[in-house]
């Protein structure tokens, strides 16, 4: 699977790289995207809601440290 | 990115309340649309594109933002996406700036406005109102003879050190008129800081870890030349008090509104506070003249701010204009039980840090004080029609 590593970020970075990578991907494609932003947890399903080219397939939350992780894995349609 | 493409906050309520044509683009995900957005004083106009669709789709995005010759201002949580929307606006031809620091700068501003006073008090005193106008939270600064006391402070203790400096006051009395469950009181920071007393009172049950002057109703504090009066006012908590200022001005805190009262739930014994509240309004603040001039803590809607721009009512207005006033015992107590609203988000976390159990990280505090306050018991008679007024 494709990573894209976003942490620290704020939006609108984490979708603005996201959309770039998903576009240049194959149909079936997995890419997961590492975000600490916790605002990326509703904006990425919304976004997934109306995009052309990218499915949500996964949202869930991890610990490194004392910083919160938000993984959101996606499919190129 | 250069200062013209940003707005203030500031700048942008002032041409709101003023009626000045223009735009407010919100590019925030629609649940935080739905829950929270820009007040002013008067209607406006207001169109709604996440960021993420002019990112999946910049054209079609462009074509659903209203037709108008007015300027845009894009508003987002921080301040991030908007710079990203107002550039993709200007562009294609179209007026935008973003409003710098997002919704998290509507939710910290302050907006400060002179209480109009009697002129035979001018010469003594002065009551500045700070109005947090993204959460709907009031605060005081009274000053006189060069002395000043802060009621209910929120979280930005800079403004009010700041105002006290351009006031020539030395702060004496830093005083909350109860443990707050939706915003972090400003009030231990600021007293710390500015080496003044700090008074809260929890009630019994409260476990309250800051070093407190303690204070009981019918206690007086002297500022300058006048005198705040305390009156323990339980009911929205069993600690709450209201502090009358020069025997006239009654900052009633979260215990009576300009519309309704203080919400007596949040403890999990609505039954037992409302009683108290019920007593407290009937007893000690029923004793008031009808001249006495309401300041509360808190509003509910900008159509509450009144052309001075001050929120206050005098209790007649209010004796007239509240049912809460006027009920039985059990009506007002059936009313309030039916009032039960969910809590604040973050509450018990919000009641634990005022009490001073927990530090809280600027950038948690800012999470747990998104949105507007929601300290008024909202189901009864009143507060159905205020429901209806509000947009």
């Amino acid at each position: 699977m494709k990573q894209l590593d976003v942490r620290g970020a704020k939006c609108p970075i984490p979708i603005v790289k996201a959309k770039k990578e998903i576009d240049q991907m194959q149909p079936g494609e997995l890419l997961e995207v590492i975000a600490t932003d916790p605002g990326s947890v509703p904006d990425f399903k919304g976004w997934a809601q109306t995009s052309k080219t990218a499915v949500l397939k996964e949202q869930r939350t991890e610990k490194q440290g004392a910083t919160d992780l938000y993984i959101h894995v996606l499919e190129r349609k | 990115m250069s200062a013209g493409e940003e707005i203030e906050i500031a700048e942008l309520l002032a041409k709101l309340d003023g009626g000045a044509p223009l735009l407010v683009l919100d590019v925030r995900n629609g649940d935080e649309y739905a829950s929270w957005k820009i007040e002013a004083r008067r209607q406006f106009a207001i169109a709604h594109i996440p960021y993420f669709d002019f990112i999946e789709d910049q054209e079609s995005s462009l074509a659903r933002v209203p037709n108008a010759e007015s300027e845009i201002v894009a508003v987002c949580a921080k301040g991030g996406s908007s710079q990203m929307v107002a550039e993709i606006l200007r562009r294609s031809g179209r007026p935008a700036r973003s409003l710098a620091g997002g919704m998290v700068a509507y939710g910290e501003y302050l907006e400060t406005v002179k209480v109009p006073l009697r002129p035979a008090e001018e010469n003594l005193f002065q009551i500045d109102q700070l109005n947090r106008r993204g959460k709907g939270c009031l605060s005081y600064i009274v000053v006189s003879g060069g002395q000043a006391a802060v009621i209910d402070p929120s979280r930005a203790v800079a403004i009010y050190q700041s105002a006290l400096g351009r006031a020539d006051a030395r702060l004496a009395h830093v005083l909350d008129t109860h443990v707050h469950a939706d915003h972090l009181s400003g009030g231990p920071a600021l007293a710390a800081r500015l080496g003044a007393d700090y008074f809260v009172a929890a009630g019994a049950g409260f476990d309250l870890q800051h070093r407190v002057r303690a204070l009981n109703g019918g206690d007086e504090l002297r500022v300058g030349n006048i005198v705040i009066r305390v009156l323990a006012a339980p009911g929205h908590t069993p600690g709450s008090v209201c502090y009358l200022v020069a025997d006239r001005y009654l900052l009633s805190g979260d215990t009576l509104f300009k519309e309704s009262v203080g919400r007596p739930d949040l403890g999990g014994h609505v039954e037992e506070w409302s009683r108290s509240l019920f007593q407290t309004l009937r007893g000690r603040i029923a004793r008031l003249d009808d001249a006495t001039v309401v300041l509360p803590a808190h509003y509910a809607a900008s159509s509450e701010i009144g052309v001075d721009g001050v929120v206050s009512a005098t209790l007649g207005e209010l004796r007239r204009a509240l049912p809460e006033l006027r009920m039985t015992e059990s009506a007002f107590t059936e009313a309030m039980k039916r009032a039960l609203l969910a809590p604040p988000p973050q509450y018990a976390e919000i009641i634990d840090a005022n009490l001073g159990h927990r530090e809280v990280d600027p950038e948690r505090a800012i999470e747990w004080e998104l949105g507007k306050n929601q300290c008024a018991a909202s189901g009864g008679p009143a507060a159905q029609s205020r429901e209806a007024r509000v947009r």
